[in-house]
């Protein structure tokens, strides 16, 4: 699994000139001791659901959604409006 | 004996294609020793495995109009790939529905990360160029 990204630039260029560099990795460490914490909430949750056939989908989203998260690096959208200039970037 | 060459000769097995068919791709697969050029699986070169999808949106020159370029990495595709096995079979019914409403016949469910390398595989060498209206779109991997 790849490292999760450590900054998202966002910016916004046109008359005004705009950027932003959010520092994603001080997210992480936090995101971590939140999912360590709700992990037998979910279990729960999925025993509870798993004869309604959604108990996989509670289990399974988690893994999938960090998977989606660490993949997020690298990821740049570039949309020039003409009069402005968006990009969204992971680093 | 390479996978491409046991695939040709099941198809071959199967009858899904002619003899002629069969060595005519065997010889595709095979190193070509006089020259010393190297079958498809090798000839990557130094490009080595692709690591983006790009798209590129361009106007035409002077139309104004907004352009687009968005880098995707393969790892996000393959994620988002693997998210459809978390699809409900109903939802997915919806969706092929949906697809198959607008001409293109095809089942989510079959759709898996292995097919995904595949494609990646073949993508290497390929670029798509679409030029229609007063844009010009550029599809390729990097």
């Amino acid at each position: 699994m790849n490292c999760p990204p450590l900054l998202m630039r966002l910016g916004i260029y046109g008359r005004r000139r705009f950027s932003l560099w959010l520092p994603l990795f001080l997210l992480w460490p936090v995101a971590a001791a939140l999912a360590i914490a709700l992990a037998p909430l979910v279990l729960l949750l999925a025993l509870i659901l798993w004869p309604l056939g959604l108990g996989k989908l509670v289990l399974l989203s988690g893994p999938l959604v960090l998977g989606i998260l660490c993949a997020l690096r690298g990821l740049e959208v570039n949309l020039n409006l003409g009069s402005r200039v968006l990009l969204v970037s992971f680093k | 004996m390479s996978d491409n060459q046991k695939r040709i000769l099941d198809l071959l097995a199967e009858k899904k294609i002619s003899v002629d068919e069969a060595q005519r791709l065997l010889s595709l697969t095979e190193p070509d020793k006089d020259t010393g050029t190297r079958g498809p699986e090798e000839s990557a070169g130094p490009k080595g495995k692709p690591r983006y999808f790009r798209v590129q949106v361009q106007p035409e020159e002077g139309s104004g109009k907004e352009s687009v370029n968005v880098r995707i990495p393969m790892a996000l595709i393959r994620a988002g790939i693997k998210l459809t096995s978390l699809i409900p079979a109903h939802a997915s019914d919806e969706v092929n529905d949906a697809l198959r409403e607008k001409g293109v016949d095809f089942d989510v469910r079959n759709l898996k990360p292995e097919d995904f390398d595949e494609l990646v595989a073949a993508l290497t060498d390929l670029e798509v160029d679409v030029k229609g209206g007063r844009e010009k779109v550029h599809i390729y991997v990097e």
